[in-house]
């Protein structure tokens, strides 16, 4: 009996064990691919911190001299863009926006998101249909357009590109955190919770988001790259970043007129933007097969 | 009567089952149940798949409002006169699936403290008693305090889950088909537990199951539902050996018996029990039930005194004509 006593009291104040995140690191290190995925995001962005130490160049100084060199100049081993700059720091400085661009709206809008649809999914009932239909009219717009039209309306600029790209995410995120909630809420184990007498806000934090948050979060990593696809769009066509700002969108539309005289060095921006965006989405594939507990 | 610890009133309720205004059809899964529990006591519930069982046990513990009807707590009305925090804190419930009833991400000592948190007990002293409750249920917290439900076994789930609800320090618990799931051997185990439990904290259970041999084993009284309906509700000696109501009997005689002498030869059940969007006018059993006369069809029967504490609801009971 003396044992069993100390047994608890030392559980008590033991800290919990890591089992269901330990396993989802193991299998998603099981995962070669989703690894090397994993691998090429982390450089990226190591890459996008530490560009001044990085970048062999200045990424704004241009000589009208050195317009357009092409790849594997002496010095310049991407070639320079159309107004003498260095390609390959230009690429490297412009990581931090496109990468910024990307990642931001999806973490506002997987918070406000999540929070509306895991309110909504919770609440259930005539709450739900009705915030749902809601999001449903946004929904409705292709990403693109709803994109180019919120940022067209608030003029070009990074802070109205974020905004708007993060209007653009909320509505997805907020019905895969409904549907995804809606599921959990009907299972018995929140029934049991409810049976506790806990408030429906103690459910949620405590039964709730740690089963629905993994799964919204997946999801949302998924949106990076289109995010980062949308943001390119945007300063593509003159909205998000400006010049001479170095950003991966902005410089395949500033390199466009180049594609038939160094056609491959007009590519590289784009080469970046799939790089990025194939990473950051073969990376939220290994979480979510990472993170099916039944495997 | 006035010194039941739980009762339900009346209670009603009908799920939508598709459809609009005129059209609009309901499913009466639970339809003018009543029924009184005393202190102490355990209360089987019996009945096919689909009468309304575990709709019952929901709308009993509240965790689904019932379109009508009451359920009362100590004579008080449970949602108005007992709060329904303090109501579910003496009125607890065990499911019947295990690993669904317990969160995924959850270690079973925190599943078991969680409710006496949210009674306002602080967390080393909540996972204290969680500790102590899981020994109590044959379980060693220093080795399942930290597992989590997959990590172990549909018995050792099973009392977890009875330790969750004893956590509350409950006067009620109601077992929906609580060891149906598991095999026969940690079955009697677990029902032993059961029992134990009852003797030691003077709990009163509402064993629902469908496993009449079971039900016989740990039930002081027994009550048989048919399509949302109470039809016999009695002392279990009395129901098991003198049925008063044909649907238990044939219910009884469909029991797998283990004395092969007391195996009726007389056919029990035929065919499933009708749509319960449309149940049958009159006796809601008539059109299966062997015993059929004059008034079934048109007329429901009442429930009425049998015998002590022993209702059912018949015309065989009643109807003088029925006699011969
Ligand atoms: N949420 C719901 N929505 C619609 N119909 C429901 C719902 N819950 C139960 N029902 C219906 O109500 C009736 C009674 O269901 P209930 O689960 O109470 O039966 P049961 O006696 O517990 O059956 P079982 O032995 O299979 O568990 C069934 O016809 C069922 O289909
Ligand atoms: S009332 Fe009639 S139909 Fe119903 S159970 Fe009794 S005898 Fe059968
Ligand atoms: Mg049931």
């Amino acid at each position: 009996m003396a044992v069993a006593q100390t047994d608890i009291e030392t559980l008590a104040t033991a800290d919990k064990p890591r089992g269901y995140w330990s396993g989802v690191g193991r299998r998603f290190l099981k995962d070669k691919v989703a690894v090397a995925a994993g691998c090429v995001a982390g450089g990226l962005i190591l890459m996008a911190i530490f560009a001044p130490w990085v970048a062999p160049q200045d990424p704004f100084d241009g000589t009208m001299i050195r317009r357009l060199s092409p790849i594997g100049t002496e010095g310049y081993p991407l070639g320079a863009d159309e107004l003498g700059r260095d390609m390959l720091s230009r690429l490297i400085y412009g990581a931090r926006l496109s990468l910024f661009m990307g990642v931001t709206p999806v973490l506002i809008a997987f918070v406000i998101g999540s929070a509306i649809g895991i309110a909504a999914g919770y609440a259930g009932g005539w709450v739900n249909s009705i915030t749902m239909r809601v999001l449903d009219v946004f929904y409705a717009f292709p990403s693109v357009l709803l994109a180019i039209a919120i940022s067209g309306a608030l003029g070009a600029g990074i802070l109205n590109g974020l905004l708007s790209l993060t209007v653009v995410f909320i509505p997805p995120i907020a019905r895969v955190a409904e549907s995804v909630t809606t599921a959990v809420r009907k299972l018995e184990y929140i029934e049991a919770a409810r049976a506790s007498g806990a408030s429906a806000f103690t459910i949620v934090r405590a039964h709730v988001l740690g089963n629905v948050l993994g799964p919204i979060f997946v999801y949302a990593t998924s949106l990076i790259s289109v995010s980062m696809i949308l943001a390119a769009g945007l300063s593509f066509l003159g909205l998000g970043v400006s010049p001479p700002n170095p950003e991966w969108g902005l410089m395949l539309n500033t390199l466009r007129n180049a594609i038939y005289v160094q056609p491959w060095l007009a590519a590289l921006p784009g080469v970046m933007i799939f790089l990025t965006s194939i990473s950051f989405n073969m990376l939220s594939d290994g979480l979510r097969s990472a993170m099916d507990i039944k495997q | 009567m006035s010194d039941a610890i739980l009762s339900a009133h009346n209670l009603v309720k009908h799920f939508n089952a598709g459809g609009w205004g005129a059209a609009r059809k309901v499913v009466r899964a639970v339809d003018d149940v009543s029924f009184d529990v005393a202190p102490g006591e355990t209360l089987g519930v019996v009945g096919e798949s689909g009468c309304g069982k575990s709709t019952t046990a929901r709308l009993l513990t509240h965790l689904l409002p019932s379109d009508r009807g009451e359920v009362r707590f100590r004579g008080r009305v449970a949602g108005t006169e007992v709060p329904l925090k303090e109501f579910r804190r003496h009125v607890q419930m065990v499911f019947q699936d295990s690993y669904a009833s317990l969160n995924p991400r959850m270690t079973m000592l925190d599943a078991v403290a969680f409710g006496p948190t949210v009674h306002g007990v602080d967390q080393p002293e909540a996972r204290r008693r969680a500790g102590a409750l899981l020994e109590r249920v044959g379980l060693d917290p220093a080795r399942f305090g930290p597992r989590y439900p997959h990590e172990i076994s549909g018995g050792q789930r099973q009392r977890v889950n009875i330790a969750r609800a004893l956590a509350f320090d409950p006067d009620v618990i109601v077992l929906d088909e609580a060891v149906s799931a598991l095999d026969k051997s940690v079955e009697a185990q677990v029902l032993n537990l059961l029992t134990e439990l009852r003797r030691e904290r003077g709990l009163t259970y509402i064993f629902i199951s469908h496993d009449l041999n079971v039900v016989r084993h740990i039930s002081d009284r027994v009550m048989v539902m048919y399509l949302g309906e109470v039809v016999e509700i009695g002392p279990t000696a009395d129901l098991y050996t003198a049925p008063r109501h044909p649907y238990t009997e044939a219910l009884l005689a469909a029991m797998p018996s283990l004395d092969p002498d007391r195996r009726t030869m007389e056919a029990p059940l035929q065919g499933d029990p009708p749509n319960p969007i449309d149940p049958p006018p009159g006796c809601r059993f008539h059109t299966r039930c062997a015993r059929a006369f004059g008034p079934c069809p048109g007329t429901a029967p009442v429930p009425a005194l049998v015998g002590r504490r022993h209702l059912a609801s018949c015309h065989l009971n009643t109807v003088k004509e029925a006699a011969e």
